[in-house]
């Protein structure tokens, strides 16, 4: 590797180095708890998929280029430098970890692995080589916006098209638009994905709520974010932020999609509306009978999003929602802040390589077979994907289904 | 030639190895310190209603560690409260502090602090040769484990025989003494601490403030600064 890239790539790291950055690279004991942790080493054991040995591939190149023991010290084992080789490990270790940041809860210090994860992120971009496909979706999210007033008119023509869907499914409860886009009066932003999946149930269960919402012109999935260009990510996250804006809405609702929902909320800074995730809203209405559902008894499980739930805080309204809709919920074997992840997170699924990601999430298949349900409920695209996947590949015999699908079907 | 070593480790060896201590970890906490925020929170859900209290309980009880690995935590526990208990009882040497009285042979802890310490990094090492934990050690995981291990043996041999001489009835050392040349220490006298000091076994309490001084030396370029950063870096995951 020539020197001009090393030093690139050098201040590429050191424009990484915020505090707390430093305090994760700088505090790690290789204690070893974090190892069990993660489901990639769970489901195929190999000391490389353990969170301390992914962050150590970004610890020895921080002692190396930016401590003085590094310097002083190589021989200790612990530095390594700027080489093809170790780049192609850091590709690895980057892009074979979700970012569930299951590892933070098992840490004695709670080092933030997803965070450490950002720098070999960054790194790939600089030396140009990271997953293309996942930097050409982000520019595609992001040559959308320049392109908006050009599309409208196709976009709203498909909306229109949709609506019928809406009312031939849910026909007592669609008012005159039943997908309103553009909305002056709208108190809700709702921005869903680029499939009806994620709008027609959600049109449904906002119309019998009677709200008062709109449909962003733009997908909610941050490509950015998973490609990790921090630059890219709040252009992607801007373009929803100057829509709402525009609108005048009270809040913006994230589709079912974790990473969305943890972008907009938390890493894009304070905005003059509120940020919730659909699952937030559904268990608004149900608790205000603003919406009302019919109750089954089908035996369903949770899969908690790991980006919705132990990085977004949604954990007790889903469990609210689903014990509302069935009288037989079984939770998983751990859940909540402590689940598994489904292994399709941190551009795993847009990125290709199934066959990783079945290997890779064993331990999620084993996890949903021992709930022997009939239904495996979830509130996120990425994780309905690799569940769907890992349903067909472990034969685990379970329907795979969105939250808010279930709900839109049971409305009265 | 032996004595003129002896010397320099006992006295212009302490004063470099504190300096270092000092000036390296004030270093590595302005580096911290003084680099840019994050924008984003980095917390975990579910959050605490008591965030900087959970913080602290993580910090020093450990309870990730209880769940997933309980006897590592059982030592780790136990070598923690016992290095307080030795740092209690260094400290102690010092003229002005009677945590111990004044006259007594013993230092605080009564030898079993050493003797504990000992056992858990017997332990930590045992554990550092077995996988999965060896696959992500490091020579200097090693070095440092050896480095304290070590440390931790000559303070034992120190409490437990060095200060014992049959023909002088007893306890020949006790915080006197040690508190004698903490204080020449203390007061930059530079006289040789052999001649507070000659009842015992010198060379093993040389070998004990050796290993001390590298330990202070070391401390500020290795992971032995978690001992400053667990909290704060816990603080983070609780919000």
């Amino acid at each position: 590797m020539d020197s001009k890239l090393t030093t690139e790539l050098t201040d590429l790291f050191e424009g990484k180095l915020s505090r707390e950055m430093r305090l994760y690279l700088d505090t790690c004991a290789r204690c070893g708890i974090c190892i069990d942790a993660c489901h990639v080493y769970a489901s195929m054991p190999e000391i490389r998929y353990s969170a301390v040995a992914r962050a150590e591939t970004i610890r020895k190149l921080f002692r190396r280029y930016f401590r003085f023991e590094g310097k002083l010290f190589p021989g200790l084992g612990e530095v390594t430098d700027f080489s093809d080789e170790v780049m192609e490990k850091v590709n690895e270790t980057a892009f074979t970890c979700t970012g569930c940041r299951r590892c933070m809860t098992y840490c004695p210090f709670g080092i933030d692995t997803q965070m450490i994860q950002s720098i070999a992120k960054a790194l790939l971009i600089g030396a140009d080589r990271e997953p293309k496909i996942l930097s050409m979706l982000a520019d595609m999210s992001i040559a959308k916006k320049e392109t908006i007033e050009d599309s409208k008119e196709n976009f709203e023509l498909a909306m229109k098209n949709l609506e019928v869907e809406v009312i031939e499914k849910w026909r007592q409860s669609a008012p005159d638009q039943a997908i309103p886009v553009g909305n002056k009066d709208a108190d809700i932003l709702y921005v869903a994905l680029a499939g009806k999946h994620s709008i027609v149930p959600a049109a449904a269960i906002m119309n019998a709520a009677n709200e008062k919402w709109s449909l962003s012109y733009f997908e909610a999935v941050n490509f950015g974010a998973f490609v990790g260009n921090p630059e890219k990510t709040q252009i992607i996250a801007q373009r929803i932020i100057e829509e709402a804006v525009n609108l005048g809405v009270r809040e913006v609702v994230i589709c079912e999609c974790g990473t969305a929902y943890r972008v907009m909320k938390y890493m894009t800074g304070d905005h003059p509306f509120e940020v919730i995730s659909f699952v937030e809203l559904i268990d608004r209405y149900l608790e205000t009978d603003r919406i009302k559902i019919r109750k089954s008894d089908t035996p369903i499980t949770y899969h908690d999003p790991c980006q919705l739930a132990r990085n977004g805080g949604v954990i007790e309204q889903p469990r609210r929602i689903l014990r509302r809709f069935t009288s037989r919920f079984t939770e998983m074997t751990p859940h909540s802040g402590d689940n598994w992840c489904c292994g399709g997170g941190g551009g795993l699924v847009a990125a290709g390589d199934k066959g990783f990601r079945m290997s890779s999430a064993k331990v999620k298949a084993d996890q949903v077979k021992a709930t022997n349900t009939e239904v495996l409920c979830t509130a996120c695209e990425n994780c309905h994907t690799q569940l769907s996947d890992l349903n067909e590949h472990y034969k685990v015999g379970t329907k795979v289904e969105f939250l808010s699908g279930l709900i839109a079907d049971a409305l009265e | 030639m032996v004595n003129t070593i002896n010397y320099v480790i006992m006295v212009p060896m302490v004063y470099l190895a504190v300096a270092v201590f000092v000036i390296g970890v004030c270093a590595r906490m302005l580096s911290i310190w003084r680099a840019p925020r994050h924008r984003a929170p980095l917390r975990l859900y579910p959050v605490s209603r008591a965030p900087g209290l959970r913080a602290l309980w993580d910090t020093f009880a450990m309870p990730q560690v209880r769940k997933h690995d309980p006897r590592f935590w059982f030592w780790l526990i136990l070598y923690h409260l016992a290095f307080l208990v030795l740092i209690l009882g260094h400290l102690d040497l010092l003229p002005g502090i009677n945590l111990m009285p004044a006259d007594s042979p013993h230092m605080l802890g009564w030898g079993a602090a050493g003797v504990v310490v000992t056992i858990a990094l017997f332990c930590f090492l045992i554990r550092r040769f077995r996988p999965p934990v060896r696959d992500i050690s490091t020579l200097g995981d090693y070095l440092l484990l050896m480095l304290l291990l070590f440390l931790c043996l000559t303070g034992d041999i120190i409490s437990w025989s060095n200060s014992w001489n049959q023909d002088d009835g007893g306890f020949v050392l006790g915080k006197e003494e040690f508190g004698a040349y903490l204080q020449s220490l203390l007061g930059f006298s530079f006289e040789d601490p052999l001649e507070i000091l000659e009842h015992s076994h010198y060379v093993v309490l040389v070998i004990h403030v050796f290993l001390a001084n590298l330990f202070l030396m070391v401390f500020p370029f290795t992971k032995l600064t978690h001992t400053f950063l667990a909290a704060p870096i816990n603080r983070l995951r609780r919000g």
